[in-house]
C-alpha cells in the first residue's frame, strides 16, 4: 500500500530530515508512528500525501509514485489531519468545515449532507452544526479537524498526534474508531508521544530517529526495548516499566499478563 | 515570500552588528531622505551604493541580496506603470524611461537601505534603543513583536496551506477570481491563529508581571562609543557630499 524506497529529504543542505528511509506498510495496518522531536515523523508522513516529494529514492501509493499526483489527487486516497486544528478550521459553520473537502471533490449534494451528518454524528458535534468552529472548545476543535477529513472516506488515514488535549473518554472513542476503521480495511498511522496510547490500543510500531527508521515491528516487541526508548528519549509505558521492576522474564505491556505475574510473586491466587 | 529573509536579523560579529541601532538609524533617516530628494539616476545610484561597503563589512551579501532579488518583481511593476504614465502624460518615450529608471533605482536604495539595518540590528537592541530615545515602552515592545512574528507567521502560512492542500484545495486552479477566493482557507485561520497567538503572549506577558511597575530597569544598556562616532561621521560626510552634487553642481 505504502511504499518508501531508499527515501532521503533534506529541508536544508547537510542536514537529513529522512535519510535513507525504507518502509512498507501493507493494507489494513493500524501503525504508529514514533520517534523523538525532530526525528522526521511529520517529514515522513507528508511524502505520502504528495505534500513532500523525495529528493532521492521513491514514494509509492498503492502502487503509483507520488511523484506523478498531485496533492489533491492523493488526498483522495490518503486523509491526512493536522496536529493543531487551527491551521485548517476556516469555515462559518460546523456543518460548512466538514463539507469542504466533499466539495473539492465534486461530490453531488445529497451526498455530501448524508456524510456531513454522519461525521457530526460520529464525533458528537450535531448540537455544534451552525456554530463557527472557533466557538468550540479545543477538544471538539479537535475532533471537528478529524471528522473533516474522515467524511470523505480516504483509504489511507494518517492522524498527526490526534490525543493531545484529548480526556480518556475521547481517547477511547478515538481508539475504537480507528480499530474499526483498521477493521473496514484502512490504513491507518497514527503519529504521536502518547505512549501509553500506543500500549493500549495500537498492534504494530515503526520508530525513527534523526531521520533513520531505527526499529519496525510489533509494539510488544519495541515498547519493551529499553536501549531502543532511550536512544529515541521515548518514555517506556508504565505497564513496561512494572515489568522491568517486577523482573518478568518476559517484559510486556498486556495489562492481564502484567497482572498475573505480579499476583503470582506477592503468592495471591490469580485474578 | 523571500524578500522577508532580507530583512531578518541573524547573529553577526561584524563592526556593523556592533554600532548602536541609534547611530543606524540616523544613517537610514539621512539615506532615506536623499532618495525621495534625488531625481538623476545617477545620482540615485550613488545613494544605493552607499549601502554596499557596510554590506561588505558586515558579511550579510547572500540575504541583503535576497532582499533585491524578491524585490525585483515589485520594481518591474513600478517601472512599468511608471513608463506607462510618463508616456501618457508627456508623449516622451526618453523621459519615460529615464523615469521608470529613476524610480526602480530609488526603489531598490530604499530597500537596500532597510534590507542593512535590519539585517544587521537585533530586535532586543532596537527595542532598547527605542526606549532610550524615549517611545514609550509599549509601542517599542508593540514594533519588536510585529518584526519577531514575521517569520513565524510565513511558517505557519505554509503549515496552513499544506493541511488545506491535504483536503483537496487546490489553489493553482480556476480563474483569477477563484483563485483569490482559494486564500480564503488559508487566510481565515492564519488571522484567527495570530489571534489566538497575540492573546496568549500577552496572558503569559502579563503572568510574568508585565506592567507591574511605571519604570523598567534594562539588563543591557546601549552606550555610544568611538565606532558610532566614527560611523556617524562617515554617513554625515557622505550625505553632505552627495547633497551638494545637487545643491552646488545643480545635478537634480
Amino acid at each position: 500500500m505504502i511504499l518508501f524506497e531508499d527515501v532521503s529529504y533534506s529541508y536544508s543542505p547537510g542536514r537529513y530530515a529522512l535519510e535513507h528511509v525504507n518502509l512498507d506498510i501493507g493494507g489494513a495496518e493500524l501503525v504508529a508512528i514514533l520517534g523523538e522531536n525532530g526525528a522526521g515523523k511529520t517529514t515522513l508522513v507528508k511524502h505520502i500525501n504528495g505534500l513532500l516529494k523525495p529528493q532521492s529514492g521513491r514514494v509509492t501509493v498503492s502502487g503509483a509514485d507520488t511523484k506523478n499526483s498531485t496533492v489533491a489527487a492523493l488526498a483522495r486516497k490518503v486523509g491526512l489531519v493536522f496536529q493543531n486544528p487551527d491551521h485548517q478550521l476556516f469555515a462559518e459553520t460546523v456543518e460548512k468545515e466538514l463539507a469542504f473537502a466533499l466539495v473539492n471533490f465534486a461530490m453531488p449534494p445529497d451526498e455530501v449532507s448524508r456524510r456531513v451528518d454522519w461525521a457530526m454524528k460520529e464525533f458528537e458535534l450535531t448540537q455544534y452544526r451552525d456554530r463557527p468552529p472557533f466557538m468550540l472548545s479545543g477538544g471538539e476543535r479537535k475532533r471537528l479537524a478529524l471528522a473533516s477529513v474522515l467524511c470523505y472516506d480516504p483509504q489511507i488515514l494518517i492522524l498527526d498526534e490526534p490525543t493531545t488535549g484529548q480526556d480518556s473518554r475521547q481517547k477511547i472513542r478515538l481508539a475504537s474508531l480507528l480499530k474499526r476503521l483498521n477493521g473496514e480495511g484502512k490504513t491507518v498511522l497514527v503519529v504521536t508521544h502518547d505512549m501509553e496510547f500506543v500500549a493500549d490500543f495500537i498492534p504494530k510500531v515503526v520508530m525513527l530517529s534523526k531521520g533513520r527508521v531505527i526499529a519496525e515491528g510489533s509494539a510488544e516487541e519495541i515498547l519493551t526495548n529499553r536501549e531502543l526508548l532511550m536512544g529515541a528519549s521515548l518514555l517506556p509505558p508504565q505497564l513496561a516499566e512494572l515489568s522491568w521492576d517486577l523482573a518478568l522474564q518476559r517484559p510486556t505491556i498486556d495489562l492481564e499478563q502484567v497482572v498475573s505475574a505480579a499476583s503470582k510473586l506477592v503468592g495471591g491466587s490469580q485474578r | 515570500m523571500k524578500v522577508l529573509y532580507g530583512f531578518e536579523y541573524r547573529r553577526g560579529v561584524s563592526v556593523i552588528h556592533r554600532i548602536d541601532p541609534r547611530s543606524k538609524m540616523i544613517y537610514v533617516i539621512l539615506f532615506t531622505a536623499l532618495t525621495v530628494y534625488f531625481v538623476n539616476p545617477l545620482l540615485l545610484l550613488l545613494v544605493l551604493s552607499s549601502s554596499l561597503p557596510i554590506v561588505a563589512i558586515s558579511r550579510i551579501g547572500s540575504r541583503w541580496s535576497q532582499s533585491i532579488k524578491g524585490s525585483l518583481f515589485f520594481i518591474a511593476f513600478i517601472f512599468i506603470f511608471n513608463f506607462i504614465g510618463i508616456v501618457w502624460a508627456t508623449g516622451s518615450v526618453y523621459d519615460a524611461v529615464i523615469s521608470g529608471i529613476s524610480m526602480s533605482i530609488r526603489f531598490i536604495a530604499l530597500i537596500s537601505i532597510f534590507s542593512v539595518f535590519f539585517l544587521t540590528t537585533s530586535p532586543e537592541d532596537l527595542t532598547q534603543s527605542m526606549v532610550q530615545v524615549r517611545i514609550p515602552y509599549d509601542y517599542a515592545l508593540t514594533f519588536n513583536m510585529a518584526m519577531r512574528f514575521v517569520p513565524t507567521l510565513s511558517r505557519e502560512a505554509q503549515i496552513i496551506m499544506d493541511a488545506q492542500k491535504s483536503r483537496g484545495l487546490e489553489m493553482e486552479k480556476g480563474n483569477l477570481i477563484r483563485r483569490i477566493k482559494n486564500y480564503i482557507p488559508v487566510l481565515i485561520p492564519l488571522i484567527i491563529s495570530s489571534f489566538r497567538r497575540a492573546e496568549l503572549v500577552a496572558d503569559a506577558m502579563e503572568s510574568r508581571a508585565f506592567g507591574a511597575s511605571k519604570k523598567r530597569t534594562s539588563l543591557y544598556v546601549l552606550a555610544l562609543g568611538k565606532r558610532d562616532a566614527l560611523f556617524i561621521l562617515i554617513t554625515v560626510l557622505s550625505f553632505l557630499l552627495l547633497l551638494s552634487l545637487r545643491l552646488v553642481l545643480g545635478i537634480q
